[in-house]
């Protein structure tokens, strides 16, 4: 391909035509080839650093700088907006249940409802399941023990930028369309509630206590 | 807009802005100076609300589409476990009936199969019953018990002397200076149903406001009218045992209110009721 070009630069203007003819003839079963394996070397597209068209489609230069990505980045916990007077930080509405599915349909609406109210939903998290397990133990005759498996499920959103007029009938909203079984709960985000999330590791503290 | 504004800048700045708007022609919010006089009268009214305590029953096209997803996620669903268990114990039982050979069988085995189980949760379900949906205050339609019509709110309307008149009213105390119109508020309801109730306020922002004009009779230029204004709150017990209520009461769904209250407070009131 490049020797094609080649001879095309060398040769003068005369023998141009006839040497484009083969060049293309060479080119078009190549560059078939090229685009039917689905290279991202669009070879025949290159343009030369010589052609004014160098660089051409390079877009990365336009963007800010972006800071270099560490690939084991630590979780950092977000700075937690304690709201103004008249604006409430961010809040946690915690729904938990029994069901599964009604907690999720739920939590779905409540964050489509935020949408909807242009209230900005910071993050949609759930909390790890809880299960319990009922042992019934019946004292008539013979001792039976039935078990019955209970999973909690709990889902979070997490909102800001809530103005203490509109408080109220967002809440009210809420609470009406709970639906049985569903507990809610509104709060405060602490950093309390971040921490619960993350994992603690007994040997790291193990280590670090040991160092100390 | 009335409400969020007067939200906004506190209930003395609406007052304020009364006598602007008599003395300019438009609404100039000035500074509140002492001495003017305040010619409308404030009072706060509360609208205790009881919140339903079961979900209405669903309407007939909402059934339907129930039933269909339930049928979808049926047939789309994978086994749970007691499902596997009691399909194996079932084939099991097939096959030592079929070849007639007991090995397997061990001294007197006493394992509970899974069928069993489902017959013993299904007779503890037929022993549990579940409370009606329609007590019997709502079949003698006494209005005064809380057990009535329990998928819906339910506020508390009193009879109340306004003038010379007795009306039914959200129950409203007049405000006093140095308070806030939600305390106002809270003081009606301590008049009204005593100390002990816990019923929850959720902002201090009023919910509503109804303004009106005394009768030329008793119009006077220092006394024009008087604005009330509403503020919900949640009752959070649902014994009012303690209560001791001096006057006529009354708790009504929102279509009731319509027998009740006047036209002018009806439309007010209605703008902030949600009923969903």
């Amino acid at each position: 391909m490049s020797a094609a070009l080649r001879q095309v630069l060398c040769l003068g203007k005369k023998t141009w035509l006839t040497q484009v003819v083969a060049l293309s003839r060479a080119a078009t079963p190549q560059e078939s080839r090229l685009c039917a394996a689905g290279d991202v070397l669009v070879g025949c597209h290159r343009h030369y650093r010589s052609r004014p068209t160098h660089g051409i489609g390079k877009f990365k230069y336009l963007l800010p700088p972006e800071a270099p990505k560490r690939r084991k980045d630590r979780i950092q916990m977000k700075e937690i907006n304690v709201g103004t007077e008249y604006e409430y930080g961010d809040i946690n509405i915690q729904m938990t249940s029994y069901d599964m599915c009604l907690v999720e349909h739920f939590a779905r609406y409540v964050h489509k409802l935020c949408n909807r109210l242009s209230i900005k939903v910071n993050e949609s998290y759930a909390m790890p399941t809880k299960t319990n397990e009922v042992l019934f133990s019946e004292e008539r005759g013979s001792k039976m023990q039935l078990d019955a498996v209970l999973t909690t499920h709990q889902r979070v959103v997490q909102i800001s930028g809530l103005s203490s007029t509109f408080a109220p009938i967002l809440l009210e909203v809420i609470q009406s369309n709970q639906p049985e079984g569903v507990h809610l709960l509104v709060k405060e985000h602490t950093e309390a509630d971040f921490k619960i999330r993350l994992k603690a590791r007994p040997e790291l503290e193990e280590l670090l206590a040991q160092m100390n | 807009m009335e409400a969020p504004i007067a939200g906004h800048c506190g209930p003395r700045g609406s007052a304020m802005a009364a006598p602007g708007q008599r003395a300019a022609a438009g609404w100039g919010r000035r500074l509140c100076t002492a001495a003017a006089p305040r010619p409308w009268r404030l009072f706060g009214a509360l609208c205790l609300l009881r919140l339903p305590r079961i979900t209405q029953p669903l309407r007939r096209e909402e059934e339907e589409m129930a039933a269909l997803m339930g049928q979808i996620e049926l047939e789309k669903s994978r086994y749970s476990d007691h499902e596997i268990r009691k399909l194996e114990e079932e084939e099991q039982l097939k096959r030592r009936k079929e070849s007639m050979y007991d090995d397997d069988e061990g001294p007197g085995k006493t394992v509970i199969m899974a069928q069993d189980l489902e017959d013993k949760w299904e007779q503890k379900l037929l022993q549990f019953k579940a409370a009606s949906r329609i007590t019997d205050a709502d079949k003698n339609n006494i209005r005064t018990s809380l057990n009535r019509k329990l998928d819906s709110n339910l506020m508390l309307l009193v009879k109340q002397k306004i003038g010379n008149q007795e009306l039914w009213l959200l129950p409203q105390a007049e405000w006093q200076a140095g308070e806030t119109l939600r305390s106002t508020a809270e003081r009606a309801m301590a008049i009204f149903l005593g100390d002990h109730i816990q019923a929850k306020f959720l902002g201090n922002a009023p919910y509503g406001l109804y303004k009106y004009k005394f009768p030329r009779s008793i119009r006077t230029e220092d006394n024009m009218g008087a604005k009330v204004f509403f503020f919900k709150a949640f009752l959070q017990s649902n014994d009012l045992s303690q209560a001791e209520l001096k006057e006529d009461y009354l708790w009504v769904t929102k279509d009731e209110l319509g027998g009740y209250l006047k036209s002018e407070y009806l439309k007010k009131v209605n703008q902030f009721l949600l009923d969903l």
